[in-house]
């Protein structure tokens, strides 16, 4: 479809008429139409009329996101993903507030805005170097980048301060044409006119190629990787661009201005239309994907919405308009009814495949192939039948090895202490756990986003209903696990019910979740972990902490979950080929909700295990998890569009970041060259598991 | 908790009539823009702001609406401007960056909205401060451990969230001191972004490679009840644990307490200890002092642009556990609450503000004021 899509580019003869076109781009006009809406509604509930002067804040207040939110596009529309976005932002904030001089406060704007634009593609360059020609995993990559470049923006700025020249400001922030158009409208005008001549050229009906579908593209002489690289540049220079804006905007710099915009970016791309893996959707949509999101702050700001339910607000905000935004006659939501009425009715007329008496159907050859091989034909050995799984998974290991004796050379006393190895173990455990659900939901091609406040509500309802009583831990394990159950199954539903994009889901679920934990603690968690619990995690039995067996016995069962079992076989079915998946004859929608209540559930066990640890449950306790359960997960060898993947290199991964940080910390490096040689190691990590093969 | 009901109901019906409800002709429309909310520390000083504003002295005189920006500074300076546009007299900001709102700030100046800024800095000039002095704070805890440690010893740093001026100044002030003491060395420095539940991980991975005997003192901005604990986890007895400077949380005071002290609900180690410790806190109860400040103000009286806090200093001199918390009994000198009360060791205990009659231990906990 995506492909069909792609040949009927404007240019082709088969472009259509209006009606073709409309349809081509409904994503976008909805996009647009939740905007206005929103928009209107806003106005009427505002006290007051909406003058030139609130358009134009408006106006200036989703710049920097609708700009990122651009660049994040084409990287999308390519197939790929970016998470340093927000990253470089503040790098570029940092530079320009860093070497603007005071004393001139005439700086140009042109040369300024150049710098800041360069510096972002360079980042783009090397993100797109990485991606484009050493074919690694965008998200991993991306990951890498973004730390490197937190690290590197605290060298440039090490805390709030510098100067930006308010001739910046008043020009980006300024009017166009006094009283009719405000200069940042004009701005997006441009870029977006800028793009509308671009996908007319030969880059943009190449991206749109690639990232429908790479082999094609490559048949028809289409250069995969340069198309790759220049995006990966293309988007870096647009983040640069959202860099200056808000350096314009807010006159000085703030080495962590950009840091919080990234989920930001991929919801308003989302909401714009823009399909996740590539070569469907486009800017335009993004851009009134963002200013749907600021819009946000002001209904909740006229409607009075209290403090704690802001998330929640938010969140069901988000969700309303991506469902309104995918609900036509073809939305998977439409899709799910019909199938579910053909079900009904095939069931009363008695047609239903289920219905069928029970027989072996099996076709003959089957059963001879299952004799033979039990009659003694020779199986492969262990190395050649699991040799995909150890070259993708070996790596972490072998980095793992590589950490563990700089450690012993730069900390001495590691390899043959016990109290290290323990440590590390015990370190691990959480991640090692939030492997499984995050690795799961990603072979099957998601993302669950999810986990903080999955994991902060687990941790506080425990720590709420255990109020350090042991006994208490016998009721109140089953109801938190019961409601991570309940939580995981309604992001399950989300996804396969709704058709609505894992990343909104889950996004909007974190939000709903952290009001949850508000209220459920009126902002001050209360009860702490029982004995028993503590033991477990802090305890020591002949030196063993007792949550190491537990791991063991997890990561074994993991292991076979996933490798063993037809549960396993499905997810990983469906991570190759949905459809395939479905025609084979596997019910998917039962095995992706299985998926993310699998996710949920290792998140509460997470955040009861942390509670344990700390001894109590705290508001954002789960905030450091998430972008390292993806981290360990990709590092561990599995592909983040689906597929891909063992459990035992996820673990791999989860040693290799714990040894990494516990090396880290006992160094007393300053904080950004750590987050720089974090960036570089997992980077490093990675290069060994390129693929070899042309893609 | 039906009203919140109601707000959700109306949240979620976008499309329902709005009807808002009358103010008194004469209460001020002031409002707090908050940032994240999913932290101990901005839950707690939210609390305080709303009791305040329920308080008897100012139900009448103000009209608080609060609201949540989220980490992200760019909704922050949008949310200021929608409440500058939706006729605030007085806006009361946690600001996410003290950069990064100053055009907002000044453009909201210039319609004359007071802008007061709580706990963190805005660094534009029209705007009004309300912070402690987080250099002093530094220095003062740094100088005690040198003095405790008798000015030698292995030490371990904790430190905030890199990238902010708060971190800096208070990091950049204790190291100065430490390095006038040449035989004071720091062996291990972490990043502990203000949170007990990082604070633990980052010292267990320190000690993955070191014994507590090899540490003689500590220097965490948050951490020290974690600290505590874990050593006691170690198997180390309660007179030997390494003087910790820190964060003025209430289980790291309860800690501190003489051992044997009778507490009602304390079980270890949330529970007396004789710790060596000293307790600062970047007290919660600025943003309810910035509100005060914000209505002084709009009555017409005159208001400093920089307030600068009593830094709240705890010894075990000085540490005393209060029955009630009442502010009267605050006033008198205590400092410490009850964990049958405080069930949160990582609650912070820097409530007392002799400015604030209004504001006991109820106001922090749930946002009752004490009249």
């Amino acid at each position: 479809m995506a492909k069909a899509e792609a040949m009927r580019r404007p240019g082709s003869p088969w472009t259509g008429g209006f009606r073709h076109k409309a349809a081509r781009s409904r994503a976008t006009l909805v996009a647009i139409a939740v905007f206005v809406l929103l928009f209107l509604v806003t106005d009427w509930i505002s006290p007051g009329p909406m003058t030139y002067f609130d358009v134009s804040f408006l106006a200036s207040g989703g710049t920097t996101l609708a700009l990122a939110a651009i660049g994040q596009t084409l990287v999308i529309l390519s197939g790929g993903f970016d998470l340093s976005a927000g990253a470089v932002i503040s790098l570029v904030n940092a530079v320009l507030a860093a070497n603007m001089s005071m004393t001139d406060m005439e700086a140009s704007v042109a040369e300024w805005t150049a710098v800041g634009i360069g510096v972002g593609m360079l980042v783009g360059a090397f993100n797109g170097f990485f991606v484009a020609f050493l074919r690694l995993q965008p998200i991993v990559v991306t990951l890498s980048t973004m730390f490197i470049v937190e690290g590197g923006t605290l060298l440039v700025l090490e805390q709030p301060g510098g100067f930006v020249a308010p001739t910046l400001g008043s020009f980006y922030m300024g009017d166009a044409v006094p009283n009719l158009l405000p200069a940042p409208i004009l701005l997006l005008g441009v870029v977006l006119l800028a793009w509308a001549w671009l996908k007319r050229t030969r880059y943009g009906l190449a991206l749109y190629a690639v990232g429908s579908d790479p082999a094609s593209a490559a048949a028809v002489g289409i250069s995969v990787p340069w198309v790759r690289f220049a995006t990966y540049v293309l988007a870096g220079g647009l983040y640069g661009l959202a860099g200056v804006f808000i350096s314009a905007q807010t006159g000085s710099g703030d080495p962590l201005v950009g840091n919080s915009l990234l989920l930001s970016v991929f919801a308003a791309v989302v909401i714009g239309g823009t399909r996740l893996g590539g070569g469907k959707g486009g800017p335009v949509g993004s851009v009134f994907g963002a200013y749907t999101l600021m819009i946000v702050v002001n209904i909740l700001l006229a409607l009075n919405v209290s403090a704690y339910f802001s998330s929640i607000a938010e969140g069901a905000v988000l969700l309303l308009a991506v469902l309104f935004a995918s609900f036509s006659k073809t939305s998977v939501l439409a899709d799910q009814i019909r199938h579910g009425l053909a079900a009904a009715r095939a069931r009363s007329a008695g047609l239903l495949v289920a219905q069928r008496p029970k027989a072996d159907r099996r076709l003959a050859f089957a059963a001879r192939r299952g004799a033979a091989s039990a009659g003694g034909v020779e199986l492969p050995g262990l190395f050649r039948r699991n040799a995909e799984t150890i070259r993708y998974a070996a790596p972490a290991y072998v980095a793992l090895c590589l950490v563990l004796i700089a450690t012993q050379f730069v900390l001495g006393n590691v390899l043959v202490n016990f109290g290290y190895w323990n440590a590390l173990f015990v370190l691990s455990t959480f991640l090692a756990i939030l492997a499984l659900g995050q690795g799961a939901v990603i072979l099957t091609g998601g993302l669950d986003l999810s986990l903080p406040w999955t994991i902060a509500l687990s941790g506080i309802l425990l720590a709420g209903m255990v109020r350090g009583s042991d006994p208490a831990l016998l009721y109140a394990l089953p109801i938190v696990l019961a409601v991570a159950a309940a939580i995981g199954l309604l992001n399950g539903i989300g996804v396969v019910m709704l058709g609505l994009s894992p990343i909104v889901v889950t996004l909007a679920m974190n939000g709903i979740l952290q009001g949850a934990a508000l209220l459920y603690s009126n902002g001050t968690p209360s009860g702490f972990a029982s004995p028993a619990l503590r033991w477990f995690m802090t305890g020591h039995v002949a030196g063993v902490t007792p949550v190491i067996p537990f791991l063991a016995a997890f990561v074994i069962g993991a292991t076979v979950l996933l490798g063993r079992t037809s549960f396993g076989r499905r997810v990983y079915a469906i991570g190759n080929s949905l459809e395939a998946a479905r025609l084979s004859g596997v019910r998917t929608g039962r095995v992706i909700i299985a998926v993310y209540v699998l996710s949920a559930l290792s998140a509460a066990l997470v955040g009861i295990l942390l509670t344990g640890f700390s001894g109590q449950a705290s508001l954002g306790m789960g905030d450091d998890y998430l972008l390292p359960s993806i981290a360990v997960v990709v590092v561990g060898g599995a592909l983040i569009t689906g597929g891909r993947g063992h459990y035992l290199g996820m673990f791999g991964g989860a040693l290799l970041l714990t040894a990494l940080q516990t090396l880290l910390a006992g160094t007393t490096l300053p904080y950004a060259f750590r987050a720089i040689l974090f960036g570089c190691v997992v980077l490093a990590a990675v290069v060994a598991l390129r693929e070899r093969r042309t893609s | 908790m039906t009203s919140y009901v109601k707000q959700l109901a109306l949240a979620a019906g976008l499309t329902c009539a709005f009807v808002a409800a009358a103010p008194a002709a004469e209460k001020h429309k002031v409002f707090l823009s908050m940032s994240y909310i999913g932290n101990d520390w901005q839950a707690e000083a939210a609390n305080m702001v709303k009791a305040l504003a329920a308080s008897k002295d100012y139900a009448d005189k103000v009209d608080l609406q609060v609201q949540v920006a989220g980490p992200n500074a760019q909704r922050q300076i949008q949310q200021i401007n929608a409440m500058v546009q939706a006729g605030a007299e007085a806006i009361v900001v946690y600001p996410i960056s003290p950069t990064a709102l100053n055009q907002v700030v000044k453009n909201a100046c210039s319609k004359g909205v007071k802008i007061v800024a709580y706990d963190a800095e805005i660094t534009e000039s029209c705007a009004y401060n309300v912070t402690i002095d987080q250099e002093e704070a530094g220095r003062k805890t740094a100088e005690w451990l040198a003095d405790k440690l008798g000015g030698k010893g292995d030490i371990v740093l904790i430190t905030g969230v890199p990238g902010t001026s708060v971190d800096i100044a208070r990091t950049k002030a204790a190291k100065e001191v430490f390095a006038k003491h040449p035989d004071i060395h720091v062996v291990g420095e972490a990043v502990g972004m203000w949170s007990q539940a990082v604070a633990r991980t980052e010292l267990s991975k320190l000690l993955a490679t070191r014994k507590w005997d090899d540490i003689d003192g500590l220097w965490m901005q948050v951490g020290c009840y974690t600290a505590n604990a874990m050593q006691l986890e170690a198997g180390r007895s309660e007179d030997k644990l390494v003087p910790c400077a820190g964060e003025g949380s209430n289980g790291g005071r309860i800690q501190a307490l003489a051992k044997g002290t009778e507490v009602e609900g304390a079980s270890s180690p949330y529970a007396p200890l004789g710790a060596p410790r000293i307790s600062y806190a970047s007290p919660p109860y600025s943003g309810a002092l910035a509100l005060k400040l914000a209505v002084d103000m709009l009555e017409g009286k005159d208001v400093p642009h920089h307030t600068t806090l009593p830094l709240p200093l705890v010894t075990n001199d000085t540490i005393k556990l209060c029955e009630t918390g009442s502010w009267e009994e605050m006033k008198n000198g205590c400092n410490t609450f009850k964990p049958s009360i405080v069930a949160n060791p990582g609650w912070f205990g820097s409530i007392f503000s002799d400015q604030l009659p209004q504001l006991g231990l109820n106001a922090a906990l749930v946002g009752q004021p004490e009249t």
